[in-house]
């Protein structure tokens, strides 16, 4: 599925002959930064209460990067700097990341017992 | 497992992804302006973050609501001065806002519009942080 949400990346840049939308890619890379500097290379601090202020401010930053992922598609769009085209494919990328990451994050619970 | 024990998991995700919503449209009106957007227009986000910020330094625990002692005025006090900081943050972008819609030559009135969303959206992820932390 990550294999496949890369795909549709570089199929957002090929199709068009436009690079811009590899922007979205760098996104990508930030989201997990949290889960591995303050997590303990876990993704089971974003589902308990625990933890105090730094597994908070994990949150925090995990939530902003997220956010960016779906901001510079549209932003870059809105520039005219992409087509709508696009714009949907990165989003449909970006949405098969975060199935990926929901599966890893499962997988990882199970792992747990 | 009730409402409040969600918030309290989702909260912080939540504020950070309010927060990063602001910023990334204050970009977008920065990037689709056609004139530069002087530094001023800058100072309203930025504030408005130092003061998100401000009011999440505190714990919640540590402020005192008797009546009858004096209590943690100090706390209070910086509670007090972001607020002032906050209100001063929003006024100034609606008043930008207005500004750029009288002036031809300003910015056009989307980033005056971006300005005001930027300030309450960081604003929002503040509370929502703040919220989400039980006492």
């Amino acid at each position: 599925m990550f294999s496949a949400s890369i795909l549709l990346q570089i199929l957002a840049c090929a199709i068009y002959n436009n690079w811009w939308p590899m922007l979205s890619a760098l996104m990508y890379v930030l989201v997990p930064m949290p889960c591995l500097f303050f997590g303990g290379g876990s993704t089971q601090f974003l589902m308990t209460r625990d933890g105090g202020g730094w597994i908070d401010a994990a949150k925090f930053l995990t939530g902003a990067s997220a956010v960016g992922s779906l901001a510079i598609p549209i932003i870059l769009k809105h520039a005219h700097m992409i087509e709508t085209g696009a714009m949907l494919i990165e989003l449909v990328s970006f949405f098969i990341f975060i199935c990926t990451v929901l599966c890893f994050h499962q997988a990882s619970l199970d792992d747990d017992w | 497992m009730d409402l409040l024990e969600l918030w309290a998991i989702f909260g912080p995700g939540v504020a950070g992804a309010v927060f990063g919503a602001g910023w990334w449209i204050w970009l977008d009106a920065v990037v689709c302006s056609l004139v530069t957007v002087p530094f001023l227009h800058y100072l309203p986000g930025i504030f408005a973050s130092f003061a998100a910020l401000m009011f999440n330094c505190v714990r919640k625990e540590d402020i005192d609501y008797s009546p009858y002692d004096e209590g943690e005025w100090r706390l209070k006090l910086w509670l007090f001065i972001a607020y002032v900081v906050s209100f001063v943050s929003l006024a100034g972008s609606a008043g930008l806002l207005i500004q750029d819609s009288l002036d031809k030559s300003a910015p056009s009135v989307w980033t005056g519009v971006a300005g005001v969303l930027q300030c309450v959206f960081v604003l929002i992820s503040g509370l929502v942080y703040w919220t989400s932390h039980p006492e």
